[in-house]
């Protein structure tokens, strides 16, 4: 296993190393933006370029920008957007909004989409089981910039009882009661699709896990319900479940553009869209890794995660 | 016999195809000539320019709200929003956006500030960083810095004022003025704002040389290119630009330069032809010259818009700078041209300031070599860096408040700065009541509009859907802008007729005029913008032409004329208007059947040039920002309206408009890659001459237009009569001339543009626009304005907009409430306020 893993990372980094390679050669490739400065020296812009590099070749740039980055952790300043300012800081500032508001949501919504689930598997076909699942069905097709427009309106601004945006670090820490409260309007319009997305997994592993022979024997052998549900049903069921959380993990990181923009929170939903939009080459680099990063390593974990759940799925396995 | 017949009925269908494909078969003609270009714009009245810098501003300043205390000890808070930011420069050299610029006044201050006057109904001029207005010393520079005996209006001499701190209270001097240039100019850091000293109104000697120092700068030509290299010029293409040859490479991998000299043979190769044999898969700086611009070949009359002169700048040494210390609080400035009505545009192109700290300047700065590798000290660097001004430790000020708070892409906070002179000095009574201004930044309209009814922020931008609910509120303010909305056409033939849509018709100037005739702008303006108001010129009637007097440019004769003949609204005797203010008044743009009998004189002129079968559909593609609902409707508008256009001509169910969502359809613009885009220009209100020089006939590239691909104004012949005598000169070349450029031909006939008086300005641009619109290259479509609502919690100081103050902006603001009253008040209407 332990040889497995290593093998897997060391080709996430071949991987990365490739990707990163192709996006940097094909994104120099295309022609710089237009300068259009209205009245202004356009000599001075070319300078820049130069001084920049931008005229070099595209494999010496590319040699400068692995080594800026292996020597000094240095993913360059702004060129189109916060022109100047360090990429990595802004990321760096801007991630940790991004991160706790999908983190939260995914947090709240995991024990309520599992309550769920078993809830309604345990109550197949009965009234129960159908409000859970139109319910579902409702929450899956509704998308989640929906419930946001209606979370802010009827919570924050009729009823009053949550802010209308994100607090200001100025007025509360990044980690506090009182910047997680003015978080709620975003994690419930985050966390309504994910839970009702985790009871349908839940509901329809689980209900066909408990029709299962070894249920049965479970059962004749003196187990109870719940311990027969716990022990050997839902980790059956876990099997396909698990691979979906860590999923939604991965999308942590991503941000969600909409939502950052109606509650007024400054992550980073948006970075990797304008990035591309102005053409900015450091950033656009920087994020690429990123993504690239967390997708590449979110895959080995869900390959791992397998052989914790069900002993006899083993990675790397020649037998 | 069934396969037989089937065989036979197959062949019969096979060869009706064939045949209708053959009938079908129509190749439009390579080329379109538009034309000889030329327009007789009339008669100029001439006459010259009186008083020069002895005009006078006004100087006494609006001192308030009468009984109004604003210096008490409650807190008043103004909370605003943004919608975005992605800048965030408050480092006066390198600052990028407006809204940089708004926060930079608050920090900041110029040598001169425009407040209110006296009767709140115009500007007056304060001295501020300068402690008395300027004083013209060019005689004492005579022989020195290119100032020549008798000349004047060159070296001015200001006074410095003696009260001004940083915001720790440390003095500023005129030593802090020099750092502070010699930093903007520093030609290692190559400063964004570097050329506001030397490419702007405001050119300080040396100023270019010592940025550029040894370096090579590149300007268009201004003779052809055969005479340059005669006279042993080196000339250059831009091969970027002419070819798209940008990251491409030669045969050894070595990239292609910006501009390659006419003579040289290194061979660049060409991707967009695939085939590396291929016919020019590979072109050098003299195939392109001597195979299009040389004389006689196609593009010659384009020399002039793709082939440069390039230049080492001069060694310079700061002594060669233009601005001198005199003593600890005396600087002079010595510009390049001499400051026209001085009194006006020195505070103007004063009212801002390149201070900076020198001691957090110099340690916000990084040093790197020519691979981008860090060094120790700037003698080594090659490149210098900083982040001044661009966090709250790194930023430091010396104006009326000071930056408290800053967190990227969420709030901004600036305190009174209690250092400033002005709360001492006497001269700002009845300004300033505001006490902290708290911007929030919130991208989505409906939280802006929530927050504003909660009391939360003081003033929300209004979206056209909100005008049905908010429309009569009695806190609704309209604030004209300077930027005119427009259609603007892409004309190049070649281009067009590449997309094989058949979009090649929009060459034709009565197809793009019969379609400004079928739109009707007081519609469009009402159903798709908030507060936008009907459209006709390049130009709205927020362009003040004279500051002395605050006289607009549109309200003008000559500028009524100029759209009153553009749309052909006749006047006087005998014709449907008697006066041109009635005609003027009268103007809608709107004439269908105008509109379709231009459309068909198109359709005739199209198929009688070859360039349209006149059958084949038609579809013309308007590149927009993004597929929002009101680009849509915009598009449906446009869409329905040139198809009623076409009702009753050849082009009748055979035209149509596509609209593709496109980001960064600017760009694709600039590279002739869009049929048409929406436009918007504007700026520079007090400053209208160099408008149409730097907004539409100049571009950068020296295509002779910015927007307009395909039109070249420096092919257009305009003609102005002027005391008796016609000039004719390229309507590029005149909008340059009014731009103060250096267009010798023009210079050497009549002089130069600001030795005329403002009227005779006005004239002149007037004729300029009626030459530019008269080919319909763009459509304008309405002027922009902006419906806001202002909370209850605040009142502006005049109800009468002013060009340069607005409503008095938040300096002369005062309040009803302060901060704790507020929070009552609001709790008191349950929360949500009405407006």
């Amino acid at each position: 296993m332990t040889k497995y893993v290593i093998k897997r990372v060391l080709l996430m980094f071949l991987t990365m190393f490739i990707i990163t390679t192709m996006c940097f050669v094909l994104i120099k490739l295309l022609p710089l933006p237009a300068i259009r400065q209205m009245g202004r020296d356009v000599n001075l812009i070319l300078a820049k370029r130069e001084q920049m590099g931008y005229n070099r070749p595209i494999m010496v740039q590319l040699y400068l920008f692995y080594r800026a980055i292996i020597t000094g952790w240095d993913w360059g300043v702004g060129e189109q957007m916060y022109e100047g300012l360090s990429v990595w800081g802004v990321m760096v500032q801007k991630l940790p909004y991004t991160v706790l508001v999908n983190l939260y949501s995914i947090l709240i919504a995991i024990p309520l989409g599992l309550g769920f689930g078993i809830y309604a598997a345990l109550k197949k076909n009965k009234w129960q089981d159908h409000v859970i699942s139109t319910m579902v069905m409702v929450f899956i097709s509704v998308p989640s910039y929906v419930y946001a427009f209606l979370v802010q309106y009827i919570f924050c601004f009729r009823l009053s009882w949550f802010p209308l945006m994100l607090e200001s670090a100025s007025s509360a820490s990044l980690i506090s009661w009182k910047m997680f409260y003015s978080m709620m309007p975003a994690i419930m319009s985050l966390g309504f699709g994910v839970v009702a997305g985790l009871t349908r997994y839940t509901r329809a592993e689980l209900s066909e896990v408990l029709t299962g022979d070894y249920m049965l024997l479970a059962r004749t052998k003196g187990l109870t319900k719940a311990q027969a549900i716990s022990r050997h049903a839902m980790r059956n069921a876990m099997v396909v479940i698990l691979p979906m959380i860590i999923g939604e993990f991965i999308g942590i990181l991503g941000g969600s553009l909409i939502i950052e923009n109606i509650f007024g929170i400054p992550g980073i939903g948006s970075l990797y869209i304008t990035s591309i939009n102005v053409r900015d080459y450091n950033f656009f680099m920087a994020l690429t890794v990123f993504y690239t990063f967390i997708g590449l390593a979110s895959g080995i974990v869900i390959d791992i995660s397998y052989g914790f759940i069900d002993p006899r799925i083993r990675m790397g396995s020649k037998k | 016999m069934k396969k037989i017949l089937s065989l036979v009925l197959a062949l019969a269908m096979l060869m009706s195809c064939m045949s209708a494909l053959a009938e079908g078969a129509f190749t439009p003609a390579d080329s379109y000539d538009v034309g000889e270009r030329a327009y007789n714009a009339g008669v100029v009245e001439v006459s010259m320019a009186e008083g020069g810098s002895g005009n006078t501003v006004d100087t006494v300043a609006f001192a308030g709200e009468a009984g109004k205390d604003y210096t008490d000890e409650k807190v008043y808070t103004y909370n605003d929003y943004i919608g975005g930011t992605t800048s965030m420069d408050w480092n006066p050299h390198t600052w990028e956006t407006s809204d940089d610029s708004m926060f930079l006044d608050f920090i900041n201050m110029g040598f001169y500030s425009f407040y209110l006057n006296e009767e709140g109904d115009g500007y007056s001029v304060l001295p501020e960083m300068a402690a008395d207005y300027p004083v013209d010393v060019t005689s004492e520079y005579v022989g020195q810095l290119g100032v020549e005996e008798g000349e004047s209006a060159k070296a001015w001499r200001i006074a410095l004022n003696q009260d001004a701190t940083w915001e720790n209270g440390e003095k500023i001097t005129a030593d802090d003025y020099i750092y502070s240039m010699q930093q903007q100019l520093n030609p290692k850091m190559l400063n964004r704002r570097a050329d506001s000293y030397y490419a702007g109104d405001l050119q300080i000697v040396g100023a270019r040389n010592y940025l550029y120092s040894g370096a090579t700068v590149y300007d268009l030509i201004t003779d052809t290119a055969e005479n340059l290299i005669a006279a042993g010029t080196d000339v250059y293409v831009d091969i970027w630009g002419f070819w798209g040859m940008e990251g491409t490479t030669d045969d050894e991998g070595n990239p292609c330069p910006h501009y390659v000299l006419t003579t040289d043979e290194v061979m660049y190769r060409d991707p967009a032809v695939e085939d590396p044999e291929g016919d020019e898969a590979y072109v050098s700086g003299k195939y392109l010259f001597e195979n299009y611009f040389a004389a006689g070949q196609v593009y010659e009359a384009y020399q002039s818009s793709y082939m440069y002169t390039a230049t080492v700048a001069d060694e310079t040494t700061w002594d060669e700078v233009g601005l001198k210390k005199i003593d600890e609080y005396t600087i002079d400035l010595i510009l390049v041209n001499p400051m026209e009505e001085a009194s006006f545009y020195l505070p103007y192109n004063l009212s801002s300031n390149w201070l900076v700290y020198q001691p957090l300047y110099e340690e916000c700065k990084s040093f790197f070599d020519a691979d981008g590798k860090q060094v120790a000290t700037e003698e080594e660097a090659a490149t210098v860096t900083t982040d001044y001004c661009r966090s709250l430790e790194k930023t430091i000020g010396y104006g009326p408040y000071k930056l408290t708070y800053f967190e990227l892409d969420k709030q901004i906070t600036f305190e009174r700065n209690d250092e400033w002179y002005g709360y001492r000095d006497g001269k700002h009574t009845g300004m300033f009541q505001m006490d902290r201004y708290n911007v929030t930044v919130i991208p989505d309209h409906a939280t802006v509009m929530m927050a504003f009814l909660n009391g939360e922020i003081d003033g929300a931008s209004l979206q056209d859907a909100d005008m049905e609910t908010y429309a009569s509120s009695a806190y609704i303010h309209y604030t004209p802008q300077s930027y005119t909305t427009k259609l603007t056409w892409n004309t190049d033939y070649e281009k067009l007729l590449s997309r094989g849509t058949n979009s090649q018709i929009q060459v034709i100037d009565e197809f793009r005029k019969g379609f400004a005739f079928a739109l009707d702008r007081n519609a469009f303006a009402t159903s798709f913008t908030a507060a936008g108001t009907a459209g006709f010129g390049m130009l709205n009637y927020l362009y003040t032409y004279d500051p002395f007097t605050g006289a607009t440019y549109r309200s003008s004769d000559y500028a009524k004329k100029a759209l009153v003949n553009t749309f052909e609204v006749p006047y006087g005797e005998g014709e449907a208007f008697e006066t041109l203010d009635e005609a003027y008044e009268a103007l809608t743009g709107y004439d269908i059947e105008k509109a379709r009998e231009l459309m068909q004189a198109a359709y005739e002129k199209a198929v009688a040039s070859g360039i349209y079968d006149g059958e084949s559909d038609i579809v013309l593609d308007l590149r927009v920002y993004n597929s929002d609902t009101i680009y849509v409707q915009m598009f449906t508008y446009l869409d329905t309206q040139l198809k009623e256009a076409c009702v009753g001509t050849g082009f009748e169910g055979k035209v149509s408009m596509n609209m593709t969502a496109d980001a960064d359809y600017y760009n694709t613009n600039y590279s002739g890659g869009a049929d048409m885009i929406f436009t918007t220009w504007g700026g520079a209100a007090m400053a209208p001459f160099g408008v149409l020089s730097n907004c539409y006939t100049d571009g950068s590239d020296g295509s002779g237009n910015q927007m307009e691909y395909g039109y070249d104004t420096s092919a257009i012949a305009l003609t102005i009569n002027m005391n008796g005598t016609d000039y004719t000169y390229s309507l590029q070349d005149w909008a340059n001339w009014m731009n103060a450029y250096d267009v010798t031909n023009i210079i050497s006939d009549l002089g130069k543009f600001a030795d005329y008086s403002y009227d005779t300005r006005c004239g002149i641009m007037a004729a300029c626009e009626t030459a530019f619109l008269h080919w319909f290259p763009t459509t304008s479509i309405y002027y922009r304005n902006v419906a806001s609502l202002y909370s209850q919690k605040v009142n502006y100081a005049t109800d009468t907009y002013n060009n340069i103050m607005g409503y008095g902006g938040l300096t002369h603001m005062t309040f009803n409430y302060d901060d704790a009253e507020w929070a009552a008040y609001v709790a008191e209407q349950g929360g949500t306020l009405t407006y």
